[in-house]
């Protein structure tokens, strides 16, 4: 997806903490975050490795797709897709059409990050699935 | 008004009929014919639960006609007996019960064998419940999650104000109820009071009402699935209110499954609510103010009760112009084709009264599946269902389970010969095992194993012999679809270059998850290319690792029994992974990176049990170690052949010849301006490239090498070719060419493993079994004859004089060496491993592998 950026950043849960907080930022463990959007590896890089000189930052945006679930049936489709629990605004991960996925809540929809094989798969899933609840 | 279709004629429909009133309005009795003694059946239970009045609606078999709203052009049939409901000849059963006695299934037709199968077939036809529907056009039911704090089950008085209790607390509730609130009752208080609470619970925001959803079953984690006639939703709660309610009990006499006998709440609503008279002289026996309610809304209806038994406490209940019968005992009822005459015992001795109806309303019996499925859900049970157990009406015989026609008789019987407990005799007669699954008789096929152990009348549970038997889901009946919505076995993997396979007509196939290209269209030509040429292959599927942090070569040293304390970086070491019984669990390559990173790759169904194993053991060690599973992320191109250098040459700058590039090696590239590591392989004998790349770069990588590549006729290779490629070198599929106690020896890749290491997983196992010579062996072999197709042999046994020693794992014609090869394990045999062998038709003999180039001069080239 040439307009996802996805960053991420495997470091001690000290490193992790320095960069938990950034804009786009997702803890989805406690020696990982994930940032979602215009992140510098450089940047932060520098950020986690003033606590862990080990940390590994990487573009990992290939590894990714996403796919957007919008419009006012969005959360009802999800809830066809996955029995986790959405919050109001902010990121959840687990199983989503039975692969592991990580959501992003925003205003008016769910982004839906899953890894770029099963792309299809989700699509595929969220067609035949939710007919009749998002575009 | 409309009408609905029904076996060919047109029954009108009026108000809010079901199928049943509009059906007995217009004349029909008998619903269906008993399971066993194709005994008539008429309307009973009016409330969903008993078997009665299952019919076909628009080609779906049984549906529940008492509580299906009928609808204009409806089709329905009747679906039991031969040739018809009506006129079933089936009916001379009735009269052959010494032929077929309880358990018979368990004592005929045991032989003569062969006619089993005859005669199952003539019982199915028998005894089933209607043919599916074969079209597939229904809609499949689609499936969704629901989270709540609060799940109450059941929309009736109780159900409802528990709703309302806890949404005003605040609490997010869920109400559901099988079918439309309300629409079960009959005019009166109840339905006064459900209207009101209804309209009350519709206006609070917190409340969200499922009506038409049928609680399925309460499993772990306070987990209800609910199912409706489009969809399945999958309710997760924290606390559960059981609000299902009571059915009335079902009492058991000699002729109680007669049709004109009515339990009171189907009778009040036939008659009250549809204006459908159900007799012309009509006896109620009541014991409960339900009971009297129902006798007054039939009296009010203009129904001509003739006689009431009731208790004497509610003597004085009992409307003017009915006569009373006080503390009378229902003793059996008779009639042909339904009731005629009723049999009271009283104080003043027994009576026979002449009836063409007879209403029952002896007790409560408290809807209480859901609540016995729970174990540690916090379950809360309010309103009828959380009545205590009333002991049933039980006379000397007549139908305890009306779905498998079983007596009080049959479960006698069935005492006698052994089963002495309500589990066992419901095994072995069936009872409680139908449609209703146990909703009618539950309680009283308990309480008769009770009274049959002759112990003094018990609370349910008191004794083991007549406990309730375990409740399990389904509670309520569904379609199979409907389980089955959006459940899905298949996940497709797909590769950045799935649309390019597709574009050059690739046969493409399921390889684990993934989907692969097995072929291009000549899998003899893809082959050539390799070995005379140049060919690409799609290898984006293999997992894919980066082991960094300060402890990686730790960690990596630890985990596989690889060398890596010389493995510099830029070169690469074939991986081998055991688990801790020192078993091959996976295989790859291992590259060491300049900063002391590792990067790594596994077989493609590998990847994710690799991802987790890394993890596990960099915790388990405490090593400081970052392991990225990069499979998603990077895609992986194969270019092999004598002239890939060629092709590479033309659109990369960066040095690759086998000085500054030498096997094995790894180095980081750029390829037609895509960033590479490019890694020096061996798997198909020659000279090899993997291009490890981003994976949305890989369409446009794969062009660019097969556009350069046309000069040098370039092809791409599938799955097929690769097949007989990696056997010309031995090399081995895990999975297909191992077993899953291979041991490194066992495969001939001892020479993968370090035993000068101190420790690493699966290395004390391996040194425990070292003393023992291996029993079984992984060998190439060579073949002569054999069928046309040699890959056929994959599978064949491998013998030596007739006995079995082994088997063949891996066969193809080499087309290179033009003979048959393969790879099989042979056990030894005593006096070491045979060479001379036969698969099948064809002659066998081990040779040492790999065949194709066995000095490897290709591979470095």
């Amino acid at each position: 997806m040439a307009d996802l950026r996805v960053v991420t950043v495997l470091s001690s849960g000290a490193g992790c903490d320095r960069v938990a907080d950034l804009p786009g930022a997702c803890r989805v463990s406690p020696t990982e975050v994930m940032i979602v959007g215009d992140a510098s590896v450089e940047v932060l890089e520098r950020a986690v490795r003033l606590e862990d000189p080990d940390a590994v930052v990487i573009d990992v945006s290939d590894g990714w797709a996403l796919v957007l679930l919008e419009g006012p049936g969005a959360r009802e489709a999800f809830a066809r897709l996955s029995e986790l629990e959405l919050p109001a605004r902010g990121f959840v991960q687990g199983e989503v059409a039975r692969i592991g996925a990580r959501a992003l809540v925003r205003e008016g929809g769910i982004g839906l990050l899953v890894p770029a094989m099963l792309e299809a798969h989700v699509r595929e899933r969220i067609r035949t699935d939710c007919r009749g609840l998002v575009p | 008004m409309g009408a609905l279709r029904f076996e060919g004629r047109e029954v009108p429909v009026l108000g809010d009929d079901t199928v049943a009133s509009a059906l007995y309005r217009a004349g029909v009795r008998t619903f269906t014919r008993s399971l066993k003694y194709h005994r008539r059946r008429s309307l009973y239970c009016g409330t969903g639960e008993c078997p009665n009045c299952l019919v076909t609606v628009d080609g779906v078999p049984g549906v529940r006609s008492c509580i299906t709203p009928a609808r204009e052009d409806m089709r329905v049939e009747r679906a039991h007996g031969w040739p018809s409901t009506e006129r079933d000849l089936l009916h001379v059963t009735d009269r052959l019960h010494r032929l077929m006695p309880v358990g018979f299934y368990y004592k005929t037709f045991i032989r003569p064998r062969f006619a089993w199968p005859v005669a199952e077939r003539l019982i199915r036809r028998a005894t089933g419940l209607g043919r599916l529907p074969e079209d597939g056009t229904r809609q499949t039911p689609t499936a969704r999650h629901l989270r709540t704090t609060v799940l109450v089950v059941g929309a009736g008085t109780a159900g409802l104000a528990a709703a309302v209790e806890a949404a005003r607390a605040g609490e997010r509730v869920v109400v559901c109820d099988e079918a439309p609130i309300g629409s079960r009752l009959a005019p009166g208080r109840t339905l006064d009071r459900v209207r009101a609470l209804e309209a009350e619970i519709r206006a609070l925001a917190e409340v969200q009402v499922l009506d038409r959803h049928a609680a399925l079953g309460l499993y772990e984690g306070s987990f209800v699935p609910l199912a409706a006639e489009d969809e399945l939703v999958q309710v997760r709660a924290e606390r559960v209110v059981v609000a299902t309610g009571a059915t009335e009990s079902h009492p058991v006499f000699p002729g109680n499954d007669l049709p004109g006998i009515w339990l009171g709440r189907a009778a009040a609503r036939m008659v009250a609510r549809h204006g459908v008279p159900i007799g012309e002289r009509i006896v109620v026996a009541a014991s409960t103010a339900e009971g009297m309610e129902h006798l007054s809304a039939l009296v009010a209806a203009g129904a001509n009760v003739i006689a009431a038994v009731v208790p004497a406490s509610l003597g004085t209940e009992v409307p003017d112009g009915v006569e009373t019968i006080v503390d009378g005992k229902l003793t059996s009822a008779q009639g042909r084709k339904a009731i005629a005459a009723v049999f009271v015992e009283t104080s003043g001795g027994t009576r026979r009264i002449s009836c063409d109806a007879l209403v029952l309303s002896l007790g409560l019996a408290p809807r209480d599946v859901l609540v016995r499925m729970a174990v540690d859900e916090p379950v809360e049970v309010v309103g009828d269902a959380s009545l205590g157990d009333q002991e049933p009406h039980l006379h000397e015989d007549g139908t305890l389970c009306l779905c498998e026609d079983v007596s009080l008789h049959d479960l006698r019987q069935a005492w006698d010969e052994g089963y002495r407990s309500s589990e066992i005799l419901k095994r072995y007669t069936t009872a409680t095992m139908g449609p209703c699954q146990g909703a009618m008789c539950g309680r009283a096929l308990a309480c008769a194993a009770r009274n049959l152990e002759d112990v003094p009348a018990s609370p349910a549970g008191a004794s083991p012999a007549g406990a309730r038997t375990t409740a399990r889901p389904p509670a309520r009946p569904v379609p199979l679809e409907t389980l089955a919505a959006a459940v899905h076995e298949v996940i497709e993997k797909r590769t950045s270059l799935h649309e390019v396979h597709v574009a050059a007509g690739a046969r493409l196939g399921w390889s684990g998850a993934w989907m692969r290209p097995f072929g291009y269209g000549d899998w003899h030509a893809e082959y050539r290319a390799v070995r005379e040429r140049v060919s690409l292959m799609d290898v984006g599927t293999l997992g894919k690792f980066l082991v960094a942090g300060r402890d990686a070569a730790a960690l990596v040293d630890r985990m596989f029994p690889t060398r890596i304390r010389d493995l510099e970086p830029g070169r690469s070491r074939y991986l081998l992974a055991l688990d801790e019984g020192g078993f091959v669990m996976d295989d790859g390559l291992l590259c060491a990176l300049h900063d002391g990173a590792f990067y790594l790759t596994s077989t493609s169904g590998g990847a994710a049990r690799m991802d987790a194993r890394l993890r596990e053991w960099a915790d388990l060690l405490g090593l400081h170690v970052h392991v990225l599973d990069r499979t998603a992320e990077l895609g992986a191109i194969n270019v092999a052949g004598p002239l890939a250098r060629k092709v590479l040459e033309l659109l990369c700058e960066d040095p690759l010849d086998a000085d500054a590039f030498p096997y094995p090696g790894h180095r980081e590239v750029v390829v037609a301006g895509v960033p590479c590591r490019a890694i020096r392989t061996g798997f198909v004998g020659e000279l090899a490239f993997e291009l490890h790349h981003p994976r949305s770069r890989g369409p446009e990588l794969w062009a660019a090498l097969m556009r350069e590549g046309r000069t040098f006729d370039i092809l791409p290779h599938g799955l097929d070719a690769l097949e007989l490629l990696r056997l010309e070198k031995g090399h081995l599929y895990l999975g297909q060419d191992t077993m899953p106690d291979d041991t490194p020896v066992k495969l001939g890749l001892s020479w993968a493993v370090d035993a000068g290491k101190e420790w690493f997983v699966g290395k004390p196992a391996l040194e425990r079994v070292a003393s023992l010579p291996p029993s079984r062996r992984l060998f190439g072999l060579e073949f002569d004859g054999g069928p046309d197709d040699i890959a056929e042999l994959r599978g064949m046994p491998i013998t030596v004089e007739g006995a079995v020693v082994g088997r063949v794992t891996s066969a193809e014609r080499s087309i290179t060496l033009d003979r048959a090869i393969g790879l099989g394990w042979i056990r030894t045999t005593g006096d070491g491993f045979p060479t001379e062998l036969r698969a099948g038709t064809a002659a066998a003999r081990v040779v040492p592998t790999p065949l194709y180039d066995p000095e490897g001069v290709r591979v470095r080239g």
